[in-house]
């Protein structure tokens, strides 16, 4: 078993105080379906531009999500780091029954 | 503050390519058990001990080794058999505890059913609620459930 989350619980602990927000938590459910315009996103979740900006931000430094200016839109997706990090703390179960499972089908086997 | 507790379900499908007897004897059997569920070389088993009957307990000690991401640190299983069914169904609760903290308790259900070819299908239903990792602000249930399904959904067509 492995869990990154625990080994850098600064970085976990982030992560959960970012998505203790329920506005940012709409944030990264709607980027984890592809990336979106910040426009975009004010748009849907209702907020001011400067408010999404803040939010993003928070996220941004936690690893959960990106921005970058593609012509004169600023797009939002979703990082890779911060999600793994989630991943882990929400899979370790999951690894470790797995890794079960595979060993048992071994046992069965012989 | 008192931190909220994060609910996560999920469900594992396996086939296995013996009958359903055999696959509920390697759950019923001490021996057998501690080799598939308990033995890992991430950590030494330290104590695994059952008694498989509908109440009977179910602990594991395991430390994990020098060279691990916590290496020394004691990990703890904690559980007890609440519905065996032979041949078709185990359903069984515990908690774990790291480092003689708990950090989630959780009911495992287990079906098993016969495939046309003999085999075994096997349904896992891992239901669990973790304590783990909410220091910082309240986090409200609402909205969890759906976000950790869609971070399952997003991580499978990636490719993990």
């Amino acid at each position: 078993m492995t869990a990154a989350s625990l080994r850098e619980p600064d970085g976990a602990d982030s992560i959960f105080a970012a998505l203790g927000d329920a506005t940012r938590r709409s944030i990264l459910k709607m980027v984890l379906q592809g990336p979106q315009s910040v426009s975009v996103l004010a748009g849907a979740i209702d907020v001011t531009l400067t408010a999404v900006s803040q939010h993003l931000r928070i996220m941004e430094s936690c690893g959960l999500v990106r921005t970058r200016k593609v012509g004169r839109v600023r797009m939002c997706e979703a990082d890779r780091r911060g999600l793994d990090v989630l991943a882990d703390w929400v899979g370790i179960n999951r690894r470790m029954w797995e890794h079960r499972f595979d060993r048992l089908d071994a046992v069965l086997r012989e | 503050m008192t931190a909220a507790v994060q609910f996560d379900t999920f469900t594992m499908e396996r086939e296995f390519p013996v009958a359903p007897a055999r696959v509920y004897a390697a759950f019923a059997d001490p021996n057998i058990k501690r080799h598939w569920f308990a033995e890992s070389a991430h950590h030494q088993v330290e104590e695994f001990t059952m008694q498989f009957e509908v109440g009977g307990r179910e602990l594991a000690r395991y430390r994990f080794n020098a060279g691990s991401p916590f290496a020394g640190v004691l990990l703890e299983s904690n559980g007890m058999f609440l519905d065996l069914v032979p041949g078709q169904r185990i359903v069984n609760a515990a908690t774990m505890a790291i480092g003689g903290r708990r950090i989630s308790a959780s009911i495992h259900t287990f079906e098993f059913s016969e495939t046309a070819s003999g085999a075994t299908w096997m349904v896992f239903t891992h239901q669990a609620a973790f304590f783990e990792g909410a220091d910082g602000p309240e986090m409200r249930r609402a909205g969890w459930q759906q976000l950790f399904e869609q971070l399952h959904a997003r991580l499978a067509k990636d490719g993990q």
